[in-house]
């Protein structure tokens, strides 16, 4: 690491020096524990400084055109004066732990653009997964000035729910496909949604699309709402031809508005505030859980007993739960 | 055909001579996944749909005409061109005058992407692969004392094909040459840049109505001239195999003729004139069978439209030896290289060849090492006597076999894109790009392990000398392009130009023949970047998404030692620094060749490796940019078209501007062993030469990470 001091970090990311800010992400990232405590510090010097930023996470399959949607939506709000930060997470192998991080190659335009600032990151390898990092980057993002989040979620399983618990709007994009329409999208994600897109409405697809859109509508119209005070709209847009970009993003500042007046968004940020604490002490409550010397020393052994049937499973777990 | 009668005898005998080992180990699945025995014999010609037929008759199998080269031998065709017009002109007058009898252009990389030589993006492109052309002016230099009604003339032009194209007719105009006189073929093969080599200007849309606009264009007024040059060549480079190759390259062929159908050509009227071109590698039956098989499924592809002229079915096609296939190490050894794959291509039915300089792994070629290369080729037409019987091994058990194993597997995937809706939309879908990238990855990983043999790179390699004599071009050339560009802005009249580029702009917007609108610019002498600009206006500049497969590199690596070793290694750097080692490979400049950064970006990432990928043609600013934001520890460097000397200094220096001196840079690709001072002296920590394993830079990347703690 460059410095230390936190102060070194809080300063530079304050001054939204692109180098500190970098910096900054990797010792979120980090899963070293000096690192980790460095990285508190500066989060809790830095928080004062946020809560301004509107928070978006963009979701949908693969193949559904994310980044380039990113890269469309993301320079049309650079054009609009707003300094957009975007983190996308990409899955790393479980085999070798690598990974290929492809998102930012995608947003070609956005990534040279002044106001933005782009961080592909990998899904493996850290302390309290993806959901802590991301967090804890969109702070650091907030402090330098950016005002506008938007997190990508890698596409399909949990995340969408972790994402939406973090985010003030979430968009999920989608294609209009073979009859199968919700193929690929749990009902439970299309609740989480705050918007839905359809996108490649382009060329021949304009009209296909269009029937996706209704029926996606439909589809909605039986699920409860995201949230008393609005009612997620289901829009058609082209990433490539940058058409209905922008009435994307006038339903987020439309949501915004309508939330802040019902005091909703303040309490959804209440919320999420505890959720993440509560999140934070799960996380910490296992590992240390692990990290115990007593249950470190007596773990290959119970699972030797319980293997062999000597001890049952629920006496092994209690005795291994008492020593922590 | 039955079972010959004493095939039992000599499984017998072959059983006793393996002492034991079953019969079946000498089996060899190739690349492409095609079973090859030790022996074959007339059973396994039962049933093959394209035994026993005649050159020049359907279908062709056997050659596309009937003496082949009983009759004439096949063109000898060398690719050349570089640094300036003047310096190609009077490289190609020399090679003319030495034997050769058609002329094949090479462009630099700022002319195929539609940039003026004072472009601020190309600054270490200009005059390196190629020949800069900035306006007619250029061209006429080019063609000087060459007379176009006579030499037929190929230009390897794709993205920018319009103001090329147009170049060359205005040109010729001036020579006092007529345009039907005019013989040749150009590339015009765009399907194919978006599949490997990247050179593409606008979307494929827009591109596909260039191609058509071309051929309906020379339909009408050039019947000598090639108008698209289907290539499978930059596949197998890109590390395709020969069903893949053959596969992709037909399915594009297949593109066009529906493109120019809809565009209301008749299939008679152009289809004659669509030519292919083929690489041929180390493979020898293989590549052989390669060339035949093309020729038969071509012939049926196309007799789904009916053609009344039997030229309309026939493929004919330029072989180039293969690039890949060279070494840097032991140089020499690529002379024998070449030789074989000429033979190869030659046995195969070529119409014309080049076959590839010694040194084209390490620089660009020299006097020498060109002539070498020329000569090979003569002296298998004139000193071998191969030339006297057609289809030398038609009717060999064993090449019509091979040939009907990529008839099934290549027919099977043409299929397969048929089904995705063509191979326009094939491209959109990454289906082609991905296979050819897992071929390529798999066929890296089995070198690494020397399970396929090169020689002096993984096996019988030798402590040597390396090649001094390279050529290098000087960075003076973008200086004397520039002087020559404002010299022609300050002569012409702006009026003319103004005007001529607005027609271009408008036929763009609303239709009309491209070519026919490019002409009078040419004329008036606006510039290839004017040209593209006017024309960029209405079409955009297309930017590909990169994708990436992951695992392919593993898979073919099983789980050896080495393997296991790198990964422990980086889950170590991983415990020490909280972070696995993180690299941003990178291509700047305009050459889009990126299968060297894709298998390095697999590999690494089986690795262990979190691995970034710049977007193509980043120029040395924007890859310091995100090497920065992404926090690497290492940026990996890939070139190939020797602009390493002005771009790796400069990212070093904008490295350090924004505040990432700690950032390493290492360098790989076609690095002349020359340059390896110089780049250390710039500060790279590691240079990787071509045929460098995998498996070793990783490790020495690992050491320079762990120095540096």
């Amino acid at each position: 690491m460059i410095s230390d001091d936190p102060q070194f970090y809080v300063q530079g990311v304050l001054k939204c020096d692109r180098r500190v800010l970098a910096k900054t992400i990797t010792l979120i990232e980090s899963s070293l524990r000096a690192h980790q405590d460095l990285a508190r510090t500066i989060i809790d010097l830095l928080l004062p400084y946020t809560g301004k930023a509107i928070r978006l996470g963009i979701t949908g399959v693969p193949g559904v055109g994310k980044s380039t949607f990113i890269e469309s939506f993301g320079t049309m709000l650079v054009k609009k004066g707003h300094r957009v930060a975007v983190l996308a997470v990409d899955p790393s192998s479980k085999r070798s732990g690598g990974s290929v991080l492809a998102d930012k190659t995608r947003m070609e335009k956005l990534s040279i653009e002044e106001n933005a600032f782009i961080r592909p990151s990998p899904s493996g390898g850290t302390l309290g997964g993806v959901a802590r990092k991301t967090r804890e980057t969109m702070i650091v993002c907030e402090a330098a000035g950016f005002d506008v989040m938007i997190v990508e979620t890698v596409g399909v399983g949990q995340s969408e729910t972790t994402v939406a618990s973090m985010v003030d709007f979430f968009l999920l994009l989608m294609i209009s496909g073979a009859g199968d329409e919700l193929q690929g999208i749990k009902k439970g994600v299309l609740e989480l949604a705050d918007a839905v897109a359809v996108n490649k409405a382009d060329g021949d697809n304009v009209e296909r699309a269009e029937m996706a859109r209704k029926q996606y509508e439909t589809s909605l119209h039986f699920l409860a709402p995201s949230s008393p005070n609005w009612t997620p709209p289901v829009l058609t847009c082209s990433a490539i031809e940058m058409t209905g970009i922008d009435k994307i993003w006038e339903s987020v500042l439309a949501h915004h508005k309508r939330l802040t007046l019902t005091g909703e968004l303040q309490a959804n940020r209440k919320k999420q505030a505890v959720d993440w604490m509560w999140s934070l002490v799960k996380e910490g409550l296992k590992e240390r859980f692990y990290q115990n010397p007593e249950v470190k020393k007596l773990l290959p052994e119970i699972i030797m007993e319980v293997e062999s049937g000597k001890t049952a499973s629920t006496l092994a777990a209690a005795r291994l739960l008492f020593f922590a | 055909m039955s079972e010959h009668p004493d095939l039992q005898k000599w499984k017998d005998l072959a059983a006793k001579q393996l002492r034991g080992r079953p019969l079946e180990d000498l089996n060899w699945k190739t690349p492409e996944g095609i079973l090859v025995k030790p022996l074959y014999t007339e059973e396994d010609l039962k049933g093959m749909e394209h035994v026993n037929t005649l050159p020049g008759f359907s279908p062709y199998v056997r050659g596309p005409m009937g003496t082949m080269y009983a009759g004439r031998p096949w063109t000898v065709r060398q690719y050349a061109g570089f640094a300036t017009a003047k310096e190609s002109n009077e490289f190609y007058r020399k090679n003319v005058a030495a034997g050769q009898t058609g002329l094949s252009v090479a462009f630099d990389l700022a002319t195929h992407r539609g940039y003026d030589s004072d472009h601020p993006r190309v600054v270490g492109d200009i005059g390196k692969a190629g020949v800069a052309v900035d306006s007619v002016e250029d061209m006429k230099i080019l063609f000087d004392q060459i007379p176009l009604d006579k030499i037929t003339v190929s230009m390897t032009m794709n993205g920018a094909v319009l103001p090329i194209m147009a170049g060359y007719i205005v040109a010729a105009e001036e020579q006092g040459v007529k345009l039907e006189q005019l013989g040749g073929t150009i590339q015009n093969d765009v399907l194919k840049e978006y599949l490997t080599r990247n050179t593409y200007i606008y979307p494929p849309e827009p591109s596909m109505r260039i191609v058509s606009d071309i051929i309906g264009y020379c339909s009408k007024n050039m019947p000598r001239y090639n108008t698209v040059s289907i290539s499978g060549y930059h596949m197998m480079e890109a590390g395709a195999d020969s069903v893949l190759q053959t596969a992709f390259t037909l399915a594009d062929g297949l593109e066009y003729v529906k493109a120019a159908l809809a565009a209301g050509l008749d299939i008679d009227g152009f289809a004659p004139r669509l030519s292919f071109f083929f690489g041929v590698g180390m493979n020898f039956f293989m590549e052989i069978a390669m060339l035949r098989a093309a020729r038969f499924l071509w012939h049926e592809i196309m007799s789904r439209f009916n053609p009344k002229n039997p030229k309309s079915l026939m493929l004919r096609t330029h072989v180039q030896t293969s690039g890949w296939s060279l070494t840097a190490q032991d140089p020499y050894n690529n002379i024998i290289r070449t030789t074989l794959e000429a033979m190869a291509a030659a046995l195969g039915g070529t119409q014309s060849l080049h076959t590839n300089s010694f040194d084209e792994a390490v620089g660009l070629p020299t006097e020498f090492s060109a002539r070498i290369a020329r000569n090979t080729q003569i002296i298998i037409q004139e000193e071998s006597q191969i030339c006297h019987v057609v289809d030398p091994l038609g009717g060999s058990y064993y090449v019509e076999a091979l040939t009907d194993g990529i008839i099934k597997a290549a027919r099977k995937i043409i299929e397969e894109v048929e089904e995705i809706g063509g191979m326009a939309k094939a491209i959109e879908t990454g289906m082609p790009k991905m296979r050819i990238e897992e071929a390529a990855a798999r066929k890296q990983a089995r070198i690494d392990q020397g399970k396929d043999v090169i020689v002096g790179v993984n096996k019988y390699q030798i402590e040597e000398e390396p090649l001094k004599d390279i050529l290098e071009v000087s960075d003076a050339v973008r200086g004397e392009q520039t002087a020559r560009l404002k010299e022609i802005k300050r002569k012409r009249s702006e009026d003319d130009v103004r005007r001529t580029l607005e027609a271009i702009t408008h036929a763009a917007d609303s239709g009309g023949n491209l070519l026919e609108a490019c002409i009078p610019a040419v004329r008036a002498r606006a510039t290839v970047g004017e040209i593209s600009d006017a024309m960029e206006k209405v079409f955009n500049r297309f930017v590909a998404t990169t994708q990436c497969i992951s695992g392919a590199y593993a898979e073919e690596y099983s789980d050896s030692e080495i393997f296991k070793s790198i990964r422990k290694r980086t889950d170590e750097f991983q415990e020490k620094n909280g972070r696995r080692p993180r690299i941003l490979v990178t291509k700047m400049g305009q050459d889009g060749h990126d299968r060297g950064i894709k298998v390095i970006a697999t590999a690494f990432a089986d690795l262990g490796f979190d691995v970034d990928i710049g977007p193509m043609f980043q120029t040395p600013e924007e890859a310091a940019q995100m090497a920065v934001e992404n926090d690497v520890h290492v940026v990996g460097v890939s070139s190939l078209a020797a602009g390493h000397k002005a771009l790796v200094p400069q990212l070093i220096e904008f490295l350090k501007e924004k505040g990432g001196e700690e950032i390493n840079v290492v360098v790989g690709g076609v690095i002349p062993p020359a340059d390896y001072d110089f780049l250390y002296q710039a500060g790279a920590k590691g240079v990787f030469g071509p045929g460098t394993v995998v498996t070793d830079s990783a490790n020495k990347v690992l050491n320079v990470l762990e120095q540096q703690k």
